[in-house]
């Protein structure tokens, strides 16, 4: 027992000093009142959190959920049947998973500059579709709605892929060729054995994709041109430029409380999940 | 390897940070200094100093030094933060008998409307925010950037302070109104500017202008040098209407147990030889020259806006930017 103490005694302190004391911060923060110049003062308050409900506030809420939403749904239609290919190809297997992780050695910074190279109107893509004249006027791939989405699905997907692999990998294909003899129509397994199987897997890889996805403000700021407004923009302005950091400590606990909430309706009937 | 051979190396990793010279801590903006200022002062004075050039935005300055205890003993905040840091009791008061390299400054820079006598701060460099754009284009005021010509060819700075201020001087106001009227209505020329915008990028719009891609920014003067150095036919415009002027001033920070090397540091500075390379390799005005004396006449100081005034200016811009 004191063993066993000792051993998780480092992993217990790291958590404490890394993570309940920076968060009790930002909730002691959230509770004070802007100073005249920045940064936080006397008197405790909960107008921060009040004057989070306001419609302005609530519809970039919106907003972030939405395109947080749309990440996650495409990243599971374009991870799932890479997945599949992973979990059947093999001897190759290995180096695919290699492939799939590839994107990790990077960056993330660089990764999403990259993009913009990309996109732009002298990047490499209007370069190309100039020149084969299939265009006569570069078409505006950055700095829209489209370029943000793009880059959120880039970065997570890898995220969305190993899960679902991981449940895919385990599942007993005679299950499928049974279902198939006794005459199950292909969509008809998909539905019945395929998807029920990989459900683990694909709530995992939907939290993975949504969470990180909710919170971004570089992707937008990088690919949308700082054109619109995220939580996670919100949340940086008010520590930079509006020096805000009660109300900027209000608005990113009322965010993780939402998705923490999610979390606990979700997990309750499946405790599967991750 | 083995075990004793680890000590040894370990203990010798120790031995380096243990260094006999004493040490100062620069924080500063990135290409805003000439490549030889620092390994020179650590030459003549012998001491060793980390220059990090991380600081994006100034906010980020008093951002990284509120706590008080952020191991930094140089910085270089903008005039509108030296008043806001000085309040907070950050700053160290500057004995001027160890400055006595700042007679080189030119007598407009001596007294300055945001730090009386240099009590608090030393300017250090100073420029504007105007237009970059092709010298071919017949653009010269802001009034110029609301133009179906240019649509989707213009980019505006992701700062809330500099926006305002190109729309305040399109109204004629002042950059540093407190008035709600004269802010919204600011607020509207932006909003109806939206639909002209490629986006809201910083210095990371440089290529792009360079490339063709934008074909007017709005951007900082010393950016925009550097843009222009590697693409003639680009020119930086000095709006009609009036434009922002800021000055980045030399500080050190109250926390700071090595106040007698930071003074030499900040002395060293305005040695005219090292103002001049300073200013040259970041393409801002030095403060101890009488050139540009145009530029400042028809510019605008910011000024630090006080707590209401910078709340609605933050509702403001988010509207802006939800719009």
């Amino acid at each position: 027992m004191t063993l066993r103490r000792i051993f998780l005694a480092p992993a217990a302190l790291v958590t404490i000093a890394l993570f309940l004391v920076p968060m009790a911060i930002v909730l002691a923060y959230s509770l004070m009142t802007r100073g005249p110049y920045g940064g936080q003062g006397m008197p405790w308050t909960l107008e921060n959190y009040q004057r989070f409900f306001d419609p302005l506030y609530g519809e970039i809420l919106l907003r972030s959920f939405w395109i947080a939403g749309e990440t996650t749904i495409l990243c599971l239609v374009l991870g799932f049947p890479l997945a599949w290919f992973l979990s059947r190809s093999g001897k190759r297997r290995d180096l695919y998973l290699q492939l799939v992780m590839l994107p990790f050695w990077t960056s993330f910074l660089v990764r999403t500059y990259a993009w913009v190279f990309l996109l732009r109107d002298t990047g490499l893509f209007n370069t190309i579709l100039l020149s084969l004249d299939l265009i006569t006027e570069p078409i505006p791939l950055l700095y829209n709605h489209g370029a943000v989405l793009l880059g959120l699905v880039y970065c997570s997907l890898p995220l969305a892929i190993l899960p679902i692999y991981s449940t895919l990998e385990r599942l007993d294909y005679a299950l499928v060729e049974a279902a198939a003899d006794l005459g199950a129509k292909p969509f008809e397994t998909f539905r019945k054995i395929v998807i029920p199987v990989s459900a683990p897997g694909l709530r995992a890889a939907a939290f993975l994709t949504f969470v990180p996805s909710l919170g971004t403000y570089l992707t937008s700021d990088l690919l949308g041109g700082g054109s619109t407004i995220l939580i996670g923009n919100l949340v940086q302005n008010q520590f930079t430029t509006a020096r805000d950091w009660p109300f900027g400590a209000a608005a990113s606990l009322i965010l993780m409380a939402i998705v923490l909430i999610g979390l606990v309706v979700v997990t309750r009937n499946n405790e599967d999940i991750l | 390897m083995n075990r004793r051979h680890f000590f040894l190396a370990l203990s010798g990793l120790a031995g380096c940070t243990r260094n006999s010279r004493p040490r100062l801590n620069v924080i500063n903006y990135s290409d805003y200094i000439a490549k030889d200022t620092i390994p020179n002062f650590e030459r003549e004075f012998n001491v060793d100093v980390r220059y990090s050039a991380v600081i994006e935005g100034s906010e980020e300055t008093i951002a990284k030094t509120m706590s008080g205890n952020s191991g930094w003993d140089v910085v270089f905040p903008e005039n509108r933060l030296v008043f806001p840091m000085q309040e907070m009791s950050l700053l160290a008061p500057l004995d001027h008998s160890r400055l006595t390299n700042l007679n080189q400054l030119s007598a407009r820079f001596r007294n300055p409307n945001w730090d009386r006598d240099l009590r608090w701060s030393v300017p250090y460099l100073w420029s504007c925010c105007g237009i970059l754009c092709p010298r071919a284009a017949s653009i010269t005021s802001w009034r110029n950037l609301w133009n179906e010509q240019y649509r989707g060819k213009i980019t505006m700075l992701d700062e809330p302070s500099e926006v305002f201020a190109a729309c305040l001087k399109v109204l004629g106001h002042s950059i540093n109104t407190d008035d709600p009227v004269q802010l919204r209505a600011a607020q509207k020329l932006a909003i109806d500017q939206k639909r002209y915008l490629r986006a809201y990028l910083n210095t990371e719009v440089r290529d792009q202008v360079a490339s063709g891609d934008v074909q007017a920014a709005q951007l900082w003067q010393g950016s925009a040098q550097l843009t222009i150095d590697s693409a003639p036919r680009l020119h930086f415009v000095h709006p009609s209407e009036g434009y922002s002027l800021y000055c980045d001033c030399v500080a050190i920070l109250a926390e700071s147990k090595r106040q007698d090397l930071a003074h030499e540091f900040l002395n060293y500075l305005y040695r005219p030889a090292v103002a001049a390379a300073n200013s040259r390799a970041s393409r801002a005005s030095s403060p101890c020259t009488n050139t540009n004396e145009s530029v400042l006449a028809s510019g605008e100081w910011f000024r630090t806006s006080s707590g209401p005034t910078q709340r609605l200016r933050d509702r403001l811009w988010t509207e802006i930017k939800s719009a």
